[in-house]
């Protein structure tokens, strides 16, 4: 009879449990991380009864957490992807319409620009004209300004949200190395510390969704966490910190380091994934070759219209100033280098810019120059002194001081070009819209030879304002400036002090023609048309890439991009989503099942209870027969 | 498959978000009326639309350009014409006083209205546009072109002519120089020109003249000179005998490609001078007859250099017309060059808005429906959603 009790005993017991354990999964129904756990019910061995053995009840041998290991990885590394393509997409979509929006984008600005120099060349001697395209100049000058300063506030954008991540990364490993501790002082005790290993897991999860994370379980339960290439974060109880740090050239731009027992170690380029990836692939992929290829377009445009400005003269007579002030490449020192070396660059041929970031570095016998973003080595010509300088490129580099073996230096051709983009002409007299000089026929002439306009082909000429007369002392010989004899053949091009003309015809002996500097023609528009010529032709990439395509390009390529990683977005929230479904088909709460196990177990529990008072009135029974 | 009843609410959530979505972006793009709403929509329909809304831009302002040319052009049109009308006026005057009936006083009355004329023309050519700028001066736009001194006409404005874009690859000059229109005129025939020495005595008259073989004119100055009743002889600048030859009234002389003819009665020493075409203004050769008409008539000699004076001034005068012609002519020309090219301008212009509507216009049939598809299908999910989450064990409990 006692045993029938405690056998009882026994499962009131046990049932208790289960419902404790199915009122624990209701409860945490909706906690994130949480595994369903279920009761695993085992027999209790009975003591032998003459030659048969009763059972003696039952038992809760251990509360199992449902989980599937590979499935929590699989989860680990689907919201790795995600988070990554969804750091990348967040501000990928916003440089993505900065660059287009027709209020912002550069498009409208070069446009208007070069529609008010067709204007001026319509009508060269109008002050208001002149004064509208300087305000057309001042305004592009500003949109230069404001887009590099729009993707520099990516720039501190993305130095701030790494921070960020590199503290929830040591908060949460931190967090982690605390579970671990938990779970190696529970290892004894036999039973899994379910709970323990979810809020774990969890914390692991969340670490996935910063970086990409590698994990290992120890014997004593407790997880190593690996990042980068290999570099541990937490190891058991213990935590190595990751920390920021200031870039080598330019302490504005952050690095990634972890802090080892042999001092910070850059790991910039082994963490990939979760959003720390994606903010580092955002910068290296999109931000700096936006930033380049801004800098490349308004390079090229500065100093493309600024020769073309040179080559005119203005209303005053002068040959034309610089309309545009563009920085020359920066040049930025590495904060390891201990010599005293120096360079200074300079764009010279457009054609071949880049406006690519370049590594300068001397190893004690010579220098060489390396693409920043893939290595490559980039050869030069040259040999770095002011009359010979460095030329790769289109940038020519010029060296000083006295470096030591292993500094180094970074160049950059296009970075920050944008913002340094001002205008300089404020005196709408300036504005050089004429050629500076002019051909004559001379009023005496028998011969009916025509001389062309003259055109610039060297405005630097010395003599180029000095007048020349070609004078015939033949139909097929000519003089300039009454000496020389240069035979004629018609339609012959002659170049004098700078400047060119043709003369077609036939000339009589004593005709004259005269090249003389183009002073107080107001009305000569030769330069302004050249000028709004630069709109439609090539400059960039060998002289293909007009300025408008080369801006366009960028466009094209940041939109392609966005489009891309929009596109791998979508796909990456199906896969978490569909791996999220499984786990949590797995391991999730399914209320109507605890509701059934609730009435299971109740049902159970009462039928236990029943046997009870079965055992009571057995014992009443016994007791109402033998007390008589 | 087991479903959890928080992934059944998640899911359920997350299909009404992603229908959501896609219903603002219908909503946006209805809104709008774009179909590409930033450049990552269809990166390269934007970079096409980019390349399209430059060339609008460009041609725009083709236009505008275009617009100015015209102007430009029509009010050297009515320039020229008004210069047209002058030399036409001066021609009729000499022809005119070119005859045995005027007496020295209505000749003088004709010389008057021909300086009358002169100064007209002064005006004209020294005429300034709607900006205040001189209108002949070449690219000199402040300096005034045309300055007298007496009988000496000056031009000060340069020989520039300024182009205009009108369309892609495609400039036309707004306008021509003083110089061209009123100094570079040749005098004679082109080739050459003939005149009567001031002191002849005789009545030779010179008539006109023309190149019979261009490959032996070398542009020398020849000398016709009577040496003797009806014989002459032609020396050239050097003093060298060209040709000798006995004469009658109405002959043609011809010598070295060229000839002309001769009537009157010559007398013995009388010349006759040949010199190469050279650029004479508008304004001398007009100057010129005025001052032939002007001299008084005494004897049959003076009648003949009158005569001679009035015949070159003719000859002079329809050069002149014939350059105001021909200028206008080419004013017509760029006129008619710059009309089809806006309308070439407006036919790319159209294809361009053509395929920017194509690349960058919404549908509205397409996203209309699509819209409503959306809508109703949201409707769906969010019924569906409140009669699953509404089902549950415990409510039986």
């Amino acid at each position: 009879m006692p045993d029938l009790l405690n056998t009882s005993l026994t499962g009131l017991l046990a049932f208790q449990r289960a419902l404790q354990v199915t009122s624990h999964n209701i409860a945490n129904a909706n906690t994130p991380g949480y595994s369903r756990q279920v009761p695993e019910f085992s027999t209790r061995v009975g003591s032998g009864a003459g030659n048969t053995y009763v059972g003696g009840g039952t038992q809760i041998a251990t509360i199992r957490r449902i989980y599937d290991s590979l499935l929590g990885e699989q989860l680990q590394t689907s919201t790795t992807s995600q988070a990554r393509f969804s750091a990348l997409d967040s501000l990928a979509g916003r440089i993505d319409s900065l660059l287009a929006d027709a209020d912002t984008g550069l498009n409208t600005g070069l446009q208007s620009l070069f529609n008010a120099v067709q204007d001026v060349s319509n009508d060269p001697a109008s002050i208001p004209t002149r004064q509208a395209l300087i305000g057309e100049a001042t305004g592009l000058a500003n949109r230069f300004h404001m887009l590099d300063n729009r993707l520099g506030e990516f720039e501190t954008e993305v130095n701030g949200r790494l921070s960020l991540a590199v503290d929830d990364i040591n908060r949460i490993a931190s967090a982690i190395a605390d579970v671990n501790d938990q779970i190696s002082r529970t290892n004894g005790a036999g039973q899994p510390p379910n709970d323990l290993l979810d809020q774990r897991d969890n914390y692991v999860l969340e670490l996935s969704g910063l970086v990409s994370v590698s994990t290992i379980i120890q014997d004593d339960g407790s997880m190593n966490v690996f990042v980068g290439s290999g570099q541990s974060l937490v190891m058991s109880g213990n935590t190595v910190q990751l920390g920021v740090r200031g870039s080598e050239f330019d302490p504005t731009r952050v690095n990634i380091v972890i802090e080892g027992s042999g001092g910070a170690v850059p790991l910039d380029t082994s963490l990939t994934g979760g959003a720390l990836g994606g903010l580092l692939e955002f910068r290296s992929r999109m931000l700096d070759p936006a930033q380049q290829s801004l800098g490349q377009t308004a390079v090229a445009f500065a100093q493309r219209l600024n020769e073309q400005h040179a080559s005119g003269m203005d209303l005053r007579g002068n040959l034309g100033g610089a309309l545009f002030a563009v920085d020359p490449p920066d040049v930025l020192y590495s904060s390891n280098n201990s010599g005293s070396g120096t360079a200074s660059a300079s764009v010279t041929d457009l054609g071949m810019l880049t406006g690519s970031d370049y590594l300068f570095e001397y190893d004690g016998a010579a220098y060489t120059l390396t693409r920043a973003d893939n290595g490559q080595t980039i050869p030069m010509t040259g040999s770095g002194s002011a009359a010979d300088p460095f030329v790769a490129e289109g940038i020519s580099i010029e060296i000083g001081g006295a470096p030591v073996a292993g500094d180094r230096l970074m160049i950059r051709t296009g970075h920050g070009a944008a913002g340094s983009v001002q205008n300089l002409i404020s005196d709408p007299r300036a504005i050089a819209l004429a050629a500076p000089t002019r051909s004559q026929i001379s009023n005496a002439n028998i011969g009916d030879a025509s001389i062309s306009p003259a055109t610039v082909v060297d405005a630097s000429d010395p003599g180029l304002l000095a007048s020349s007369v070609i004078e015939f002392t033949s139909p097929t010989n000519y003089s300039i400036n009454g000496a020389g004899s240069f035979s004629y053949t018609d339609g012959d091009q002659i170049v004098i002090n700078g400047s060119l003309v043709a003369i077609s015809g036939v000339p009589a002996v004593g005709d004259k023609f005269t090249i003389e500097a183009n002073y107080g023609a107001s009305g000569d528009n030769s330069n302004g048309l050249l000028m709004a010529n630069l709109q439609s032709v090539g400059v960039l990439d060998g002289g293909t890439i007009s300025i408008n395509e080369s801006y366009g390009q960028l466009v094209a390529s940041v939109g392609g991009a966005t489009s891309q990683i929009q596109a791998n977005l979508d796909a990456q929230n199906v896969v978490l989503a569909n791996t999220q479904d499984a786990v949590m088909s797995k391991s999730g709460v399914n209320l109507d099942e605890e509701a059934a196990n609730l009435i299971r177990y109740q049902q159970a529990y009462q039928a236990v209870a029943q046997v009870i008072a079965v055992t009571s009135t057995l014992f009443e029974t016994l007791i109402n027969a033998t007390g008589r | 498959m087991r479903v959890s009843t928080a992934s059944a609410y998640i899911n359920g959530i997350s299909a009404i978000q992603r229908l959501q979505e896609a219903l603002d972006f219908a909503q946006r793009q209805i809104s709008t009326g774009r179909r590409i709403l930033a450049p990552s929509d269809d990166p390269i329909a934007s970079a096409r639309s980019l390349e399209l809304r430059e060339s609008l831009s460009r041609l725009n302002q083709f236009d505008r350009n275009a617009g100015i040319a015209t102007n430009r052009l029509s009010q050297e049109e009515a320039g020229l014409s008004s210069v047209g009308n002058v030399l036409q006026r001066v021609r009729e005057l000499t022809l005119q006083a070119n005859n045995a009936t005027q007496s020295d006083e209505t000749r003088a009355l004709i010389a008057i209205e021909m300086r009358e004329q002169l100064d007209h023309l002064v005006q004209l050519a020294n005429q300034k546009d709607g900006t205040g700028r001189y209108l002949f001066s070449g690219n000199l736009g402040d300096v005034q072109p045309v300055t007298r001194m007496g009988s000496t006409f000056a031009y000060n404005g340069d020989q520039g002519q300024r182009f205009i874009q009108v369309g892609e690859g495609r400039q036309v000059a707004d306008g021509d120089p003083g110089s061209a229109i009123f100094f570079q005129i040749r005098n004679g025939n082109g080739v050459f020109s003939t005149a009567a020495a001031a002191a002849n005595t005789g009545t030779g008259l010179l008539g006109t003249g023309s190149v019979v073989d261009p490959t032996q004119y070398d542009q020398d100055q020849y000398t016709l000179r009577f040496i003797g009743p009806g014989n002459y002889e032609v020396v050239d600048s050097l003093g060298g005998i060209v040709t000798t030859g006995s004469y009658q009234s109405g002959d043609t002389v011809a010598f070295r490609g060229i000839e002309f003819s001769l009537s009157g009665q010559p007398a013995t020493g009388d010349e006759f001078v040949v010199s190469p075409s050279q650029y004479q203004s508008v304004f001398a050769t007009i100057d010129n007859i005025a001052t032939a008409l002007e001299r008084s008539i005494t004897d049959d000699a003076s009648r003949a250099a009158m005569t001679n004076g009035a015949n070159a001034g003719l000859i002079d005068i329809d050069q002149a017309l014939g350059k105001v012609l021909d200028i206008r002519t080419q004013v017509g020309s760029r006129l008619a060059v710059t009309e089809s090219q806006v309308d070439s301008n407006g036919a790319y212009a159209l294809i361009a808005q053509e395929t920017l509507a194509e690349i960058e216009d919404l549908d509205y049939a397409e996203a209309i429906s699509r819209l409503s598809l959306q809508v109703s299908t949201l409707e769906a999910a969010q019924q569906s959603f409140i009669r699953t989450q509404s089902l549950s064990l415990f409510n039986y409990f």
